[in-house]
């Protein structure tokens, strides 16, 4: 950006940027007042509003909203799908779009639609036979009990996005390893994986901040308090403190930090894995 | 990589029938850990849900009635919160189509041009969406507070006063408030995907357009649209699926509420299944939920299936 030369802003490029700041002020608002709100005593606010200077920082809302909530729990819990779930199915979701991007079998088309109708497919539709399931697995309440329906219904769109990227590594680079008699699990190893670093960091943030904000299935599969995850735990201590204003504000924020941080220092890769996931390969 | 060289090791033909066997079986190998999970735990529950859908059961006991498409009748003809949740589905579905979409497509527009702060902004109006939706739907509950919240505190403000109100406990304005904190959220990826269509238009087109004496409404119009074509129908399919999808935000800012007017399906087929335990009629709501999505998606599925 820097050596190109700095078009000159006319009178329409200066209402534009106007424009433009006054609606990042308006996006930013709603963390601004829960930003103003948990720094804040309950009798500050009550008296002086949000949008005011809190007449004392009160930091130590946020490590009261910690502990009574609960937060190292869910934040633990939170912390361990993710580390579960993210590269066991990144994993099968590579291993199955190697041969959809690089093989010709018998029904490989027929197999990626397969796979592509799930993306189609609501959580809804599933819900209550995995709640039997999980019981009859003895995983109820577990959080063990996620991990199979989150891979199964994050395998779609990853199986997408990774035979898109497998795609374009050049089929040249695969027949001369086969020619050499490398085995297809040596060329995906040696060749296909190394080649789609970026692509498999990308995916791997994207699909670290959605298992963090899943929802509804841990709604439904996991009841016991110790197995909830963050926005469960969250959602709680929403309904047992409603009224103390400052320090559910201070609750929001800690959930909502750690995917705000990786979003700002990882943005770049972020970005490249959600356009890559909408451009066919 | 140097195959002549390699060529003098064991040519294939020689290769035993059970080696030939699992060379042909090796793509479905590499399928079938993938294959495994997305049976068990998609397509099974699915197809027993499907199966529920016709039953009258409670979704825990032994006993159950088999009533054919009893639920689906039910759905259709004497449930009026099912006929509210659709409805708003619909609209909600509508508006998602072309709010946030128009939106996106604007700032990508914007931010496509050199002005300084890009960045800035683009992380700004995408960042809610990173968000987990119960924080956003809590973020603006706390916008919507009747006593302390921005929205109200802005009215009276600017000597509107007499609009303020409390948002999400109103029968009018609760679905609306609910959907414009869905706004906030979902400019960003359109916003994202519009920026990354609009990079890949080649300049030369709007180069020539230029030659040829079009203005700038009729680049837009015949160079820019056209090369978004791509980016509109992953845009739109995105929002379809997502409209019929809406959970989270009903659930934690208005539970359904005020009286039942916020019920989309997805609550719901919730609320009939886990609250008053008609696991039948839930798997029924589940099931026209799916049927809606996988019809409205083929179009998308179609494209990215495409060779």
């Amino acid at each position: 950006m820097q050596t190109a030369p700095r078009p000159r802003m006319t009178a329409g490029s200066w209402l534009v940027l106007g424009c433009m700041i006054l609606l990042s002020v308006v996006w930013l608002l709603p963390f601004v007042s829960v930003i103003l709100t948990s720094l804040r005593s309950q009798g500050d606010m009550m008296m002086h509003g949000v949008f005011t200077w809190p007449e004392k920082f009160l930091w130590s809302n946020f490590v009261k909203a910690w502990s009574t909530g609960g937060f190292g729990i869910y934040f633990k819990n939170s912390l361990f799908i993710i580390a579960m779930k993210v590269p066991l199915g990144i994993a099968l979701a590579s291993l199955a779009a190697y041969p959809l991007a690089k093989m010709s079998f018998r029904g490989r088309h027929a197999i990626f639609l397969f796979f592509l109708i799930g993306l189609a497919v609501p959580v809804q539709v599933a819900l209550q036979p995995l709640v039997l399931m999980m019981k009859a697995l003895g995983l109820s309440n577990s959080l063990f009990a996620l991990l199979p329906p989150y891979l199964a219904f994050g395998l779609p769109l990853q199986i997408l996005v990774m035979r898109g990227f497998f795609r374009q590594i050049p089929t040249e680079l695969v027949e001369a390893a086969r020619v050499d008699g490398a085995s297809e699990i040596t060329i995906f190893r040696k060749i296909m994986i190394p080649l789609s670093v970026p692509p498999l960091a990308a995916l791997f943030i994207i699909d670290t901040l959605a298992t963090w904000n899943e929802f509804l299935l841990p709604l439904v599969l996991t009841s016991a308090s110790d197995s909830r995850t963050v926005p469960l735990g969250l959602l709680q201590f929403q309904g047992e403190h409603s009224s103390q204003y400052t320090l559910l504000k201070a609750g929001v924020l800690i959930s909502i930090i750690p995917v705000l941080i990786i979003f700002l220092f990882l943005q770049r890769y972020f970005v490249a894995g959600l356009t890559a996931g909408a451009v066919k390969g | 990589m140097q195959g002549i060289q390699v060529s003098g090791q064991v040519p294939r033909r020689t290769r035993s029938k059970g080696q030939r066997r699992l060379t042909k079986l090796q793509p479905y190998l590499f399928i079938a850990p993938a294959m495994i999970f997305y049976l068990g735990f998609l397509v099974y529950p699915m197809l027993v849900s499907l199966w529920t859908s016709f039953l009258d059961w409670d979704g825990l006991s032994a006993n159950y009635t088999f009533v054919g498409l009893k639920n689906y009748t039910d759905f259709l003809f004497h449930d009026d919160v099912a006929q509210t949740a659709l409805y708003n589905n619909v609209l909600w579905t509508l508006g998602a189509l072309t709010i946030p979409t128009s939106l996106g497509l604007l700032m990508a527009l914007i931010l496509n041009r050199r002005m300084p702060g890009t960045l800035a902004f683009r992380t700004i109006i995408y960042a809610p969406a990173v968000l987990p939706l119960v924080s956003v739907g809590l973020i603006w509950s706390w916008m919507y507070n009747p006593n302390f919240g921005a929205i109200n505190l802005f009215l009276h403000w600017v000597g509107l006063g007499n609009l303020a109100g409390g948002w999400l406990s109103s029968f009018d304005m609760a679905m609306p408030s609910v959907f414009i904190t869905y706004v906030w959220g979902s400019v960003g990826l359109p916003m994202i995907l519009y920026l990354a269509g609009l990079q890949a238009i080649n300049g030369d087109y709007y180069d020539s357009a230029r030659v040829d004496g079009a203005n700038a409404v009729q680049r837009f119009r015949h160079v820019t649209l056209p090369g978004l074509r791509e980016s509109h129908v992953i845009v739109l399919s995105l929002a379809v699926i997502g409209g019929f999808k809406v959970f989270d935000l009903i659930y934690t800012m208005t539970y359904g509420g005020p009286g039942r007017v916020t019920q989309v399906l997805g609550t719901w087929m919730y609320f009939q299944t886990f609250q008053y335990y008609h696991a039948g009629y839930g798997a029924a709501i589940a099931w026209v939920i799916a049927s809606i999505i996988l019809v409205l998606a083929i179009p998308y599925i179609r494209h990215m299936s495409k060779e």
